[in-house]
Formats: C-alpha cells, sequence, structure tokens
C-alpha cells in the first residue's frame, strides 16, 4: 500500500472532525439557529429603540454653536460632518456661515476649519492639525489649523473687471457691453455671478452660457499670478443636466498661451483645473477664459477661478 | 390522545384558522388607523383624494339623473369626462373610486363651513353621513387601509397552505411589519393596494392549479388588479414563469403544457373587468387605452437620490447601469428588518433544497396538530384528492413547486426594476408587490428554525411542552424586530432605512433616497399657522393645492395661508417658505438664498437628527 492510497482510502482527520463531533454539531445546528434567531431579533429590536436616543439634540447644537461663536474669526470655515447636516448648522449658526462661505469654491484659502460632526463623521475640508476638539452631547466639535492658501487673484470677487466678447469663427470680436448688472452678449444670456447650482449643490460662480457657432472670451487684463490658478466650473441647474446633452469647452489661456482646457458635461459635477504658475509666481500678466460649444441648448456653465500662492 | 378528544382538537384549531386571520384583519386595520393621522398628504395622494370626490360626484349626478328620469346623460361622453378626466390617464379608478365612496360615507360633514369652497365638487348641502372618521382624509384612505387587512389575511390564508400556524401568522406580520411597506398602507395611493392585489392574483392562481373554481376566480382577480394599478401588467408574466416551470416535464417530453383555465380566465376576464371598470375608457376604449398603456411605458424618470447620486435619466454607459441594477436589491437590504431578511436567507435555502412531492417544512404532528390537515402542503395532490389531470386543474398530477412559484413572485418585481431603462422614482414602492412573498420565504425559514429546534430539544431534554411552545415563542420574537422597527420608522417610513444601513441617519450618510412628495410637512403646519400674516404670502414648494385644500378641510392649516406657486417667481413673491429636502431640489434651495438674501433657516424639520424641511423666513 502506497502513502496515496493510505491517505485516499481512510478518513483525512487532519482535515476533518471526528464522526461523534460532528453529529453533536449537527444535533445542535438547529438549536443554535434558534439561538441565534433570537439573539438577532433582540439585538434589532434594542437598536431600534435606542436608535433614537443618539441623534445630537437641540442643546447639542446650541452648545456647539456657542462654542464656535466664541472662538470664531473672520476667515475661518465652518463644516459639519455628515454633510447632510448643514440646513442644522446654518439654522444655528447662519450669522457666521455666510453664503459665501457655503457656496464657495474649494476650502484651500481657510486656514482654520470648525468642524461639527456626529456618528463619528469626518468631513473632508477637515484637515489640518486638531488645535481643539470638545464633545457636547452627541456632537463633537474640532477646531483644525492648516496653511492656507493665499488668494492673489479672486475672479469671482473682480469680475467686473474682465472684459467679455464674442467672438464669431473668422470674425472680428464683439465686445459685450455692460448693462445693468452683466456683460450682455448678442444671443446670449449674458455673463454674470451669480448663485449656481452644480452637482446639487450651491455655488457662486460666474455663469457663462456658451453661444450658439461663437466662443464667449473673458477677459482680465493684469492678473497677478501666485503659484497655482485654480478654475472650477460645472453645468448648472438640474433641469438642464436632465434635458440637454451637449458638454462644453473650456480653455484658460495666460499670456497668450493656452495653459488648461476640459470639456464640462452633465457628470462632471463641479470640476477643478489646476495650472502650475510657480514660474510666473509674483507677475501680473493677462488672464482669458475661453467657453464654447457646439450644442450651446441648456447649457448653464458656471465656473469660478483664483490665483493663488 | 384518544379519538374524540383528537376531533375536539382538530376543532378548536380550525377555529382558530377562522380566528387568527380576523384578529390580524383587526390588528392591522386599528394600528393604520391609529397612525395614519401623522401622515401629510403627498403630490399624488391629494390629486387621487381630489379625484375620488369628483367621481363621486358623478355617482351623485348619476342619482339626480335616475330621479329625473333620464339617467342616459350621466353616460352621455361629455358628463363622463366632465368627471372621470381627473387623474386621467394615470391611473385607473378601482381605488380612486372607493376613496370617493368612503369619504361620502364616513366623514363628518363640515361641509357647509367656512372651507365650502375647498371641494372639487359643489357642496349643495350638509351630508348625512355615517360619521366614523374626525378628519375627511382618514375617510379617504380607509379603503387602502381595509386593502392591507385583506393582505394580512392572504398571507396567512397562503402561508397556512404551506406551514404550521405561528409560522403562518409570523408570515402576515412580517409582510406588513415593513416600515417603507407600512408608510404606504394607509395613505390613499394605490401601492399598497396593488400589493395586497399581487398577492390575491398569486393566491388565486395558486388555488387554481387545483381547482376550476380558482382558476375562473384568478380571471376577475386580475381584472380587479388591472383596475388598481398598472404593476397588473406584469403578474401574468411571473406566473407564467412559475407555471413552465412546474411543468417542465411536459417542455422534455417536447409535449406543450396545457394553458390552464386561470389564464385563460386572466386573458378573457381581466381586459373585460377593466374596460368595464372605467368610464373614462367607454366611449373610446382603443384610443384611450392606448394612452394609458403610452403614460406608462413612456413614462419620465423623475429625480431619485440612490447611493448619493440623483438619477433621473436611464443611464447610459456601463458603470452605472451596473451601479443601478443593484437598486432593487440593496433597497431591499437596506429597507426591510434584518431579521426578517435573515429568516428569507434561511427560507430560501430551505426551498433550494426541498426534494419534488416533499412538504417544505416537515412538521410533525405533535407539533402541529394541523399538519395533516392540509396533505402534501406544496406537492402533489393527485394521490390525495384522487383526480386526474386536466387544463382545469393543471397542477394536480405534477409537484407544485412552491419554490419557483415564490422565486418567480417575489424576485419578479425585483427583476424588472434591475433593468436601468426602468424609473425608480417611486423606491421601494416600485417593487413592493414582491414583498409579502418575501415574508412567507422568511416564515418558510422560521418554521423551519422552529420545527428543527422543537425536534432538538424534544430529543435532548423530553421537555415536550418547551418544544411545543417554541414555533409560537420563535415566532413571536422573529416578529418583534419587525413591528418594533416599523413602529419607530413612523410617520418617516420613506427615510427609514434599516440596522444595516444605520437606521435614518445611515440611510441619509448612504445617500440613499429620503422622500419625495412632500409627505413630510405635516409636522410644520403650526410652524406656517403661527406666522400669520406672513403666511399669506408663503411658498409651499413640492405641496401641491389639493394637499393644501385638504389641510385647510381638516383644520389643519388656517385657511387665511397663502401659496405663492412654483418655483422662482413662487420664491420671488413670498415672504417665508420651505424646502422638502431631496437632493435635486438644491435648485429651489438657491432661489431662497437669493431671493431671501440669506442661508439661515428658522426651522428644520428633523427626524433622528435628519434633516427633512427646512423653513425660511425673509428677513424684515
Amino acid at each position: 500500500m502506497t502513502a496515496e492510497t493510505t491517505v485516499g482510502a481512510g478518513p483525512d482527520v487532519s482535515r476533518s472532525r471526528p464522526p461523534t463531533a460532528r453529529r453533536t454539531i449537527r444535533a445542535r445546528l438547529p438549536l443554535l439557529s434558534a439561538l441565534a434567531l433570537v439573539v438577532l431579533a433582540l439585538f434589532e429590536t434594542t437598536q431600534a429603540l435606542v436608535a433614537p436616543f443618539l441623534a445630537p439634540t437641540t442643546a447639542d447644537w446650541e452648545a456647539a454653536a456657542r462654542e464656535v461663536r466664541a472662538g470664531f474669526r473672520p476667515g475661518d470655515l465652518i463644516v459639519t460632518a455628515p454633510g447632510w447636516a448643514d440646513p442644522l448648522v446654518r439654522m444655528h449658526l447662519g450669522d457666521l456661515l455666510t453664503i459665501p462661505m457655503a457656496a464657495r469654491m474649494d476650502d484651500a484659502r481657510y486656514g482654520r476649519v470648525w468642524e461639527i460632526s456626529q456618528r463619528g463623521s469626518r468631513a473632508p475640508e477637515a484637515r489640518g492639525a486638531e488645535a481643539f476638539v470638545a464633545k457636547f452631547g452627541r456632537l463633537t466639535l474640532r477646531r483644525l489649523d492648516r496653511p492656507a492658501a493665499q488668494v492673489t487673484f479672486d475672479f469671482l470677487e473682480r469680475w467686473q473687471e474682465a472684459r467679455v466678447s464674442r467672438v464669431d469663427s473668422g470674425a472680428v470680436p464683439k465686445a459685450c457691453p455692460w448693462q445693468t448688472d452683466r456683460f450682455l452678449c448678442e444671443g446670449s444670456a449674458g455673463v454674470h455671478r451669480e448663485l449656481v447650482e452644480v452637482d446639487t449643490r450651491i455655488r457662486r460662480a460666474l455663469l457663462a452660457p456658451p453661444v450658439a457657432a461663437a466662443t464667449t472670451v473673458i477677459e482680465f487684463p493684469s492678473v497677478l499670478l501666485g503659484r497655482e490658478l485654480v478654475a472650477t466650473a460645472g453645468l448648472h441647474d438640474v433641469w438642464a443636466r436632465k434635458y440637454a446633452t451637449g458638454s462644453v469647452h473650456f480653455e484658460i489661456w495666460i499670456a497668450g498661451q493656452r495653459v488648461g482646457q476640459d470639456d464640462i458635461g452633465n457628470r462632471s459635477g463641479w470640476k477643478p483645473t489646476h495650472v502650475d504658475t510657480r514660474a510666473q509666481d509674483g507677475q501680473s500678466l493677462p488672464v482669458r477664459f475661453e467657453i464654447s460649444s457646439s450644442k450651446p441648448e441648456l447649457r448653464h456653465f458656471s465656473f469660478a477661478a483664483e490665483a493663488r500662492r | 390522545m384518544n379519538f374524540a378528544a383528537r376531533i375536539f382538537d382538530l376543532r378548536r384549531f380550525r377555529s382558530l384558522d377562522t380566528l387568527l386571520p380576523i384578529a390580524l384583519f383587526v390588528a392591522v386595520v386599528a394600528s393604520l388607523l391609529a397612525v395614519e393621522g401623522s401622515a401629510g398628504f403627498g403630490r399624488d395622494e391629494a390629486q387621487y383624494m381630489r379625484a375620488g370626490e369628483r367621481y363621486w360626484g358623478w355617482f351623485e349626478g348619476l342619482g339626480q339623473n335616475i330621479a329625473k328620469g333620464h339617467p342616459s346623460r350621466s353616460f352621455a361622453a361629455s358628463d363622463i369626462d366632465a368627471y372621470w378626466s381627473d387623474n386621467a390617464p394615470d391611473h385607473p379608478v378601482i381605488m380612486k373610486t372607493l376613496y370617493g365612496f368612503s369619504w361620502r360615507a364616513f366623514h363628518r360633514c363640515t361641509c357647509t363651513g367656512p372651507a365650502r369652497g375647498l371641494h372639487p365638487i359643489p357642496i349643495r348641502g350638509r351630508h348625512v353621513t355615517l360619521p366614523l372618521f374626525r378628519r375627511d382624509s382618514t375617510a379617504f384612505r380607509f379603503p387602502a387601509i381595509l386593502m392591507s387587512g385583506l393582505l394580512a389575511v392572504l398571507v396567512f390564508r397562503f402561508s397556512r397552505l404551506l406551514l404550521g400556524r405561528p409560522a403562518s401568522v409570523a408570515a402576515a406580520a412580517l409582510a406588513i411589519a415593513q416600515p417603507h411597506y407600512f408608510f404606504h398602507a394607509p395613505i390613499a395611493c394605490f401601492d399598497a393596494p396593488i400589493t395586497t392585489m399581487a398577492f390575491a392574483v398569486g393566491f388565486a392562481y395558486w388555488r387554481s392549479l387545483t381547482s376550476w373554481r380558482w382558476g375562473v376566480a384568478t380571471g376577475v382577480v386580475f381584472g380587479i388588479a388591472l383596475g388598481v394599478k398598472h404593476n397588473a401588467w406584469l403578474m401574468p408574466f411571473f406566473l407564467a414563469g412559475h407555471y413552465l416551470w412546474m411543468r417542465r416535464g411536459d417542455l422534455f417530453r417536447l409535449r406543450p403544457p396545457r394553458i390552464p383555465l386561470a389564464f385563460l380566465s386572466m386573458a378573457v376576464l381581466g381586459p373585460m373587468v377593466f374596460l368595464l371598470h372605467w368610464p373614462w375608457l367607454w366611449h373610446h376604449p382603443i384610443e384611450r387605452t392606448r394612452i394609458y398603456l403610452n403614460r406608462h411605458l413612456q413614462h419620465e424618470h423623475y429625480n431619485f437620490e440612490y447611493l448619493g447620486r440623483n438619477w433621473n435619466l436611464p443611464p447610459t454607459d456601463a458603470a452605472l447601469k451596473l451601479v443601478r441594477a443593484t437598486f432593487p436589491v440593496v433597497s431591499t437590504a437596506l429597507t426591510v428588518p434584518v431579521t426578517t431578511l435573515a429568516l428569507a436567507v434561511v427560507g430560501a435555502g430551505i426551498l433550494a433544497r426541498r426534494r419534488k412531492n416533499r412538504p417544505i417544512v416537515d412538521v410533525a404532528e405533535d407539533l402541529d396538530p394541523m399538519a395533516s390537515d392540509t396533505p402534501a402542503r406544496g406537492a402533489s395532490f393527485a394521490a390525495a384528492v384522487g383526480e386526474s389531470a386536466s387544463w382545469l386543474r393543471p397542477g394536480i398530477d405534477v409537484d407544485r413547486a412552491p419554490g419557483a412559484f415564490l422565486a418567480a413572485q417575489t424576485l419578479g418585481p425585483l427583476a424588472v426594476l434591475t433593468i436601468p431603462s426602468t424609473p425608480i422614482f417611486g423606491g421601494v414602492k416600485h417593487f413592493m408587490p414582491g414583498m409579502p412573498y418575501l415574508a412567507v420565504v422568511s416564515a418558510i425559514g422560521l418554521a423551519w428554525i422552529a420545527t428543527a429546534a422543537a425536534r432538538a430539544l424534544q430529543r435532548t431534554s423530553r421537555e415536550v411542552a418547551i418544544a411545543r411552545a417554541l414555533p409560537v415563542g420563535l415566532a413571536l420574537m422573529a416578529s418583534l424586530p419587525a413591528v418594533v422597527e416599523t413602529g419607530r420608522s413612523v410617520p418617516d417610513g420613506l427615510t427609514h432605512y434599516n440596522m444595516l444601513a444605520g437606521g435614518f441617519a445611515g440611510g441619509a450618510s448612504l445617500g440613499m433616497n429620503r422622500q419625495f412628495w412632500a409627505y413630510c410637512v405635516l409636522p410644520m403646519l403650526g410652524w406656517v399657522n403661527e406666522r400669520a400674516p406672513r403666511n399669506q404670502r408663503m411658498y409651499w414648494h413640492d405641496v401641491l393645492n389639493d394637499a393644501l385644500s385638504m389641510y385647510k378641510r381638516e383644520g389643519r392649516l388656517s385657511l387665511s395661508v397663502g401659496d405663492t406657486g412654483f418655483a422662482e417667481p413662487g420664491v420671488e413673491n413670498s415672504l417665508m417658505g420651505i424646502i422638502v429636502y431631496e437632493k435635486h431640489w438644491a435648485l429651489y434651495e438657491k432661489f431662497i438664498w437669493d431671493h431671501y438674501g440669506t442661508l439661515r433657516p428658522s426651522m428644520v424639520r428633523t427626524r433622528e437628527g435628519v434633516p427633512l424641511v427646512i423653513g425660511y423666513e425673509r428677513p424684515q
């Protein structure tokens, strides 16, 4: 008899339990199943009864808000985690949490971030060294400190300094003159700053819908550049994103050179384009944004941009 | 046990089989009546109430025309359209008509009071009614509530064909005690009623496999289902799937299976009942049936949040199609109580392992004295009743494959929703007709555990009394979390997610849909009422005027509260307003921030910390 046949013929004691043990387990399986059912049922029932008491109370929110208010400085950012609690933060701290803060392009300019969180969540903006932490009932308040980006040029704040024109292919650019509250281009709703809804979030942006068979050009003649230029773009209006399909071509030019481009469509969300400007850091140069689309219907293109150091 | 005592014992248990469904019916109806007042009126429900009252107006006119001796006037196209065009071609009218009748019969009439003008039909005088209900809306909702009671009865009755009594009671309890179902159950819509009808059609079909009378009845029941909601269109496919599997032996022998009476009856009586029940079709049956079909075959994809993404179109690329296809399975896994789900997994395993012509769970007589009363339990009846197979009784000579039946009925509705081009805007309610069958599968799992544990207990400890009590005890234990979880969810069942998801908060964090159609504003009405006279210029966002009328008719909303209309003009003209949280409504909150110049709400209505409605006031 070879070793192989011995192993094959007899029970593999190393891999199976003795028959009596197997019989015992099999005999006990029904009772174990019943026990498991009872344990699961009791556990689920208990959590259903307990869970309502794990939510933060109004008193928790008020206490956390008092603490934030005591330590808040202009330029601080207030965020919540999970993000769905945002209306509650706005209700309790709506005097400090302004529309520009809530509808910000991103969080790079904020050096101190107050995060009010629950259930162990963390806000994506809450990066940096933990400078303060306190519990208020079911809420946790943290302050994170980190180096803030220095904004050398905020295109959104200084949008009225822009020169806006419409460029038809092969034709002379036509200026879009200022009218009441916007630059009005022929055949379009014009360019203006507005709150927009991109990717189901409210943003503050320049709304610059593309025009048919032409390019909309938004030029800032003298922009103090830093180490990078960030432009973030998206399509405004959930209904427009539902009913229209075209994409918008977006280009960034610095001093006559194209330095960035992207195509923004229904699923782009609020999409950043980063341009490395370390070579031009400290220089004031013209920056131009060009916007065009082959299917411009219902394309409410919007963007915000900052030059940063 | 001697013979006489055994007879007595069986009678006792037979009467329990009559009493238990009655008790289940009463318990379900009572519990729904107890909670329905906490549910606000959604966009659709308010429209159905309006339509129901208007349909009643047609019957009122018919009575008058009969009294005047010219009843045919009520059947003229113009007269029919004047009433029955309301909410057409959206939905057929069986439930809406019942809602209208129930309102007319059971409301406590204050109709000639200050809210007289808010009715969709002229109020000619005080109604003589049987004033069972304080609120008009309860009277409207009563038929839907009765339908849920009926579902509990049907689930029990069906389960008794397969299982012991404790597991059958648990099946009924688990069918009703599902938070999303329980939310839909008391409201005057069609989703809970069509769930009842889906079960009724399945039940009738199952019985038709051995009885020609049930074969005829299946067609009538199917016709009623067609008159409740368009989900009924899919029922024949699920039944045919089971039938072909059950008679797969014919296919193997290259012999086409007999077309059963139930299917013929469905094909003939179903459309007849459908056509007869809906006056709007009578003068233009083909054209309007086509319009009705197209309304649903080409239905828009309304916005709906799923896994953090707003879905309002059929996905076009492969990755999104895959995510979208998971919707019914993930939604079931995150909404049905976890114990129910776990038992369903066990039950599915038992069904998969079951051998032909064997009971699903071999319940010993000493554990269930009725065990021998339903021979074969899902297997062939041929030996038991001694009859030959025919198209009148096509299940008599074969194993009736209860596993395949339950799989088709449970998974069929879910499978339809896995198709990425199918709209998902109603969430769980789009595949809810599968959920009572899931509860039966859970009950099968429960029955297996209870039976096996009882046997083991008898073997090991000889504790017969405990063993006999075990099925009842485990049935209660299995139902407990479902009932408690469902109670917790009231009145925000749409927002509720189960223990796996982490409850209300967990569902929100996972980006699961929070609600739709503004059912959730009811607790905000006090806040609105307190703010006179600003509330005369109130922006109501997603709350339709029909819902506002009903709130006012019932005295829950001051008659002086205004409505500035929809979208941005509505916000612009308002002094205060609400935003009902749904992912895609951020656009409308932007309008508020724009025109009010503030992002600070005056009030946020939450559930376990999760915002549902946001109230704003324009700064002075």
